[in-house]
């Protein structure tokens, strides 16, 4: 990866003795404890402050969107797992319901309540893992460990569902390729009620403690205009104070028969936008998926989950732009059929990857320590940005 | 310690031919060899198994377990593993520097032991200047970590190293600013004066005599936190950032050396806040005369004392993140200074207006730290309530490894 | 900075970090959760048994009950199920001599045992499968040339084979389908 155009500024030394500096170069990554998966920053940076952070990607590129029309409609399922194994359910469901869109398949209702289910418990995953990496890149190592033993309760409960912890591959084409097992919904309300007060106690530990909120506020604030310029999605560009949710603005499934808030970054501790709103934006989400939750397991309806659809999926020619708003913000599916067992082409667009835009911009005259700070706050997973 | 030599030299058992010196200067190095081996090594070993004990409780998993009961071998294990790896020096480095670099930082933390009062008698020296000796020699490891920074020829370790001279270097004022109230009242800077100064009860330590000194010892303990580079103020280790700051280039022993020193710091800085503040080994007079059960009960006195502050700083180690170097920077002048220097000025003032101190604020402000204690033990009853745990997830005993039954 | 700012902030932090403390130390009195496997677990519990039924472990083929329909290798998205199947008029009916899953292809989707009529591949809690070798990580089903199951009408009546197939629809009738009955 050669460094043609990124110039070095040199300063030579001045006829009256004053000092040549230099600036540093530095590679932070791809092998890092705190870049989230393998991405690499090209930094230069004078001593401590930074004059840019460039991002380099493409260490995990998978072809997963060109492995699309190898595999057929069905087969693709697992491969959407991977996609962004950190939050998988809604990159099935995205796939799910762009297929569904294609070829005019109805969802039964229960269907899209266990899909509902599926996927907030893995909001609740995904912002757990999230929220927890970050505490431990400023420092904390704790709230680290204290966030992923509460996301293996939710791994055992959604290993009961569907068999498995990171790839679940539950959702099919027509609906949800089981249905929710008996005494599951009275584990999952239990664990629902025991979850809330943890969220607080999490809160009482790190969120709102000094040297944390210190490191948070007022670093890299993206401003609204910035957000929706930039394409940022999801609890990004919710911290810059915009309400936008999938969920609410362009509903699908069963969200408008749910009752949740949308909650947004107010510049509590620096000002809207800085990277304590991104992440305090995570922690109410969270509480707010165990309100969706509630509502959905109390009020599952009876009945098929699935409809019928054939092995050999066809859908007619055509094409079609899912949304769905998957832990990391709005994830785009545009799919293209040709009428055959085998999609045309598949097209993903996640929202890290319209994040890892916005670092270059934030970084100038951050602090490395910064940096760590920014990265963690946007919530970037390589896979999504490289798929 | 002379006091034995010579009793040994009239007693017989050493050669008289030899001159005075050479008995003093054999007698320290065996001392000092003892102390090293016996004490200091093994200590800052078992730091580290306290730590990752108490670092997996406090985060809901068992620390190391395996080697040894409790896991208690495994300092051992890892320093034995550790001397057989292979011993790299990257070729870009400066080597002398490189290899020296974590003996100067064993030298600044080891020779602090020779200050420290572990009991009536055993203190290698009682020096006359001994709190500012110790303070001196613990600034030494900041020219080490400049050596270990500077010759790894790694920009991440220098990063670490300058990070840690301008922290350690910074943070030498207030710590010093807080030991200037004791000396002023101990009126002598000689630790075994410090100590007998103080009383055995609490409420006739330093930490209470007034008001002023009360919150120069938190400016204290914090000063000396960043002095050792833990955590919130591990910047120059940041692992996070810098994979290992300083020290990301060492390897074996070098490396251990460098975390030994840390370890070992915690248990300096521990003895010389039980010093200055906590009334050092004092013991109830009441106890028996006898001289050997004395300086016993003393020194188990003082290791406790400073072992509970190896414990605190351990505890702030994984509870607290990570701050960033311009916000020390603006914690250590702009607050720890100013304030440490009104605690100065409040001292001297008290002196002159209650000569003989004043037992009545005294007995106030102990009343005051046991309710701060209650205070405390009352919140962390209210987390474990909100949390809503049932008796099988709660367990008391610090060894346990019982799992919650599935 | 005013005053009260300064005196604020030396308080929040004060209180913010004393906060964080009494979590931590609260955590010092709970019960760790960890799980030590694998020589550390209760007596005769085998964590393969705690796992749900559903759990999608390591692949395994009861021959006994396999139809031969192929259904599991075409929908295999990553081709890792290599069957060959003849028809042998002798035999009467298909015979297999070849039943192939290559274990470090799987992706452990379950994608395969959804479309099996008997549930004859189904996966097994069992997930200790490393080895020393790539080859040991293809499992050939079939040593000697076997031939495909017909299901009978009625039920199975073969006291052998009769608890592996309902073991195997057991399996199957995990899955939904869309003529699950309403009122679940």
């Amino acid at each position: 990866m050669g460094l043609a155009g990124f110039e070095v500024e040199v300063q030579r030394p001045q006829a009256d003795g004053g000092l040549s500096t230099e600036d540093m170069t530095l590679s932070m990554g791809p092998q890092h404890p705190s870049t989230h998966g393998v991405l690499r920053f090209v930094v230069r940076a004078d001593g401590e402050v930074m004059k840019e952070a460039i991002p380099d990607i493409g260490y995990l590129h998978r072809s997963i969107e060109k492995i699309a029309e190898k595999v057929g409609w069905h087969g693709f399922m697992p491969y959407t797992d991977r996609v962004d194994y950190v939050a998988a359910m809604p990159c099935n469901q995205g796939w799910a319901m762009a297929a569904e869109r294609l070829a005019a398949i109805e969802v039964p209702k229960r269907g899209e309540y266990c899909r509902v289910i599926a996927t907030e418990f893995n909001r609740i995953q995904s912002h757990l893992l999230s929220v927890g990496s970050m505490a431990m890149d400023i420092g904390a190592y704790t709230p680290f460990t204290h966030a992923l033993r509460e996301r293996e309760y939710i791994n055992d409960l959604i290993e009961e569902l569907c068999g498995a912890r990171l790839t679940f591959n539950y959702m099919r084409i027509g609906g949800v390729a089981w249905d929710v097992p008996p005494a599951w919904r009275e584990k999952a309300l239990a664990y629902v009620q025991r979850f809330e007060p943890l969220i607080d106690e999490f809160n009482d530990l790190i969120s709102y403690n000094r040297i944390y909120t210190e490191r948070l506020a007022n670093v890299a604030v993206v401003t609204a205009e910035d957000a929706i310029d930039y394409n940022l999605v999801g609890p990004n560009l919710r911290g810059s104070g915009v309400r936008y949710d999938v969920r609410r603005d362009e509903p699908y499934s069963v969200y408008p028969e749910l009752d949740f808030e949308i909650p947004v970054g107010r510049g509590e501790m620096g000002r809207v936008g800085d990277c304590f709103d991104r992440y305090i934006v995570r922690i109410r989400e969270m509480k707010e998926c165990c309100k969706i939750l509630r509502q959905c397991l109390q009020q599952l309806p009876p009945g098929p989950v699935i409809t019928k659809v054939a092995r050999n999926f066809k859908p007619p020619p055509g094409d079609c732009y899912v949304r769905v708003e998957s832990a990391r913000g709005d994830m785009g599916w545009y799919v293209v059929s040709d009428g055959t067992a085998f999609p045309y082409r598949c097209k993903i667009r996640t929202g890290s990857f319209a994040a890892i835009s916005i670092v270059q911009k934030v970084s100038r005259n951050l602090m490395i320590a910064d940096l760590i700070a920014v990265i963690a706050s946007l919530d970037l997973v390589a896979p999504e940005i490289d798929r | 310690m002379q006091e034995l030599v010579d009793g040994l030299i009239r007693s017989g058992l050493a050669p008289a031919a030899l001159p005075a010196w050479v008995h003093y200067l054999v007698a320290m190095l065996v001392f000092g060899g003892i102390v090293v081996f016996v004490f200091i090594l093994p200590i800052a070993g078992i730091t580290t198994w306290v730590e990752r004990r108490v670092a997996g409780r406090i985060q809901s998993r068992i620390g190391p377990n395996r080697t040894g009961p409790a896991g208690f071998l495994q300092w051992l294990a890892d320093g034995i593993k550790s001397l057989l790896k292979e011993d790299i020096v990257p070729v870009a480095a400066d080597a002398p520097l490189f290899k020296l670099a974590p003996y100067v930082v064993m030298t600044g933390f080891v020779g602090a032991f020779v200050a420290i009062p572990f009991g009536g008698p055993l203190i290698i020296a009682d020096l006359n200047v001994g709190i500012l000796y110790v303070t001196a020699v613990t600034a030494l490891v900041v020219v080490g970590i400049l050596m270990a920074g500077w010759s790894s020829n790694n920009k991440w370790s220098l990063l670490g190293g300058i990070r840690s001279a301008a922290q350690i270097v910074s943070y030498e004022i207030p710590a010093g600013l807080s030991i200037f109230p004791i000396v002023m009242l101990s009126g002598a800077l000689s630790m075994q004066s410090i100590i007998q100064a103080q009383g055995w009860e609490p409420w006739r330590w330093n930490l209470f005599h007034n008001p002023f000194v009360f919150v120069a010892f938190f400016i204290f303990f914090v000063a000396a936190l960043a002095e050792g580079n833990r955590t919130p103020f591990d910047l120059p280790e940041a692992e996070s950032e810098l994979v290992m700051g300083f020290a990301t280039e060492y390897s074996g022993m070098r490396n251990l050396l460098f975390f030994m020193a840390e370890w070992g710091n915690l248990y300096v800085i521990g003895a010389i806040v039980t010093t200055l503040f906590l009334g050092g080994w004092q013991i109830p007079w009441a106890l028996p005369d006898h001289p050997v059960v004395r300086t016993v009960l003393q020194f188990a006195c003082f290791f406790l004392k400073s072992y509970f502050w190896v414990f605190v700083a351990i505890w702030l180690r994984w509870t607290l993140p990570r701050i960033r170097v311009d916000q020390m920077m603006i914690m250590c002048w702009k607050y720890l200074v100013p304030i440490a220097f009104v605690n100065l000025l409040g001292t001297a003032v008290w002196m002159v207006a209650f000569p003989a101190g004043l037992p009545a604020a005294q007995m106030a402000l102990f009343l005051l730290g046991v309710a701060l204690l209650g205070v405390f033990a009352w919140r962390v009853t209210y987390h474990l309530r909100r949390a809503g745990l049932t008796r099988a997830e709660l367990s008391f005993n610090p060894l346990s490894t019982a799992r919650i039954p599935w | 900075m005013g005053f009260g700012t300064y005196l604020r902030n030396i308080k929040d932090a004060a209180l913010t970090i004393a906060d964080g403390m009494a979590v931590t130390f609260s955590h010092l009195v709970r019960r760790p959760y960890t799980v030590q496997y694998p020589d550390r677990l209760p007596d005769g519990v085998r964590v393969q048994d705690t796992l749900p039924f559903r759990y999608r472990g390591i692949l395994e083929v009861d021959l006994e009950i396999c139809t031969a329909c192929l259904a599991c290798e075409r929908a295999c998205p990553i081709d890792c199920i290599v069957i060959d199947a003849e028809k042998d008029k002798a035999a009467g009916g298909l015979v297999m001599t070849r039943f192939d899953i290559d274990l470090a292809k799987c992706m452990y989707c379950g994608l395969c045992s959804e479309p099996c009529p008997t549930g004859a591949i189904h996966h097994t809690p069992e997930f200790e499968g490393a080895d020393y070798s790539l080859e040991s990580m293809v499992r050939r089903f079939v040593k000697a040339p076997v031939v495909a199951y017909k299901p009978k009408k009625g039920g199975e009546t073969d006291p052998e084979i009769a608890p592996i197939l309902e073991r195997g629809m057991r399996y199957v009738e995990e899955f939904a389908s869309p003529d699950a009955p309403a009122g679940k």
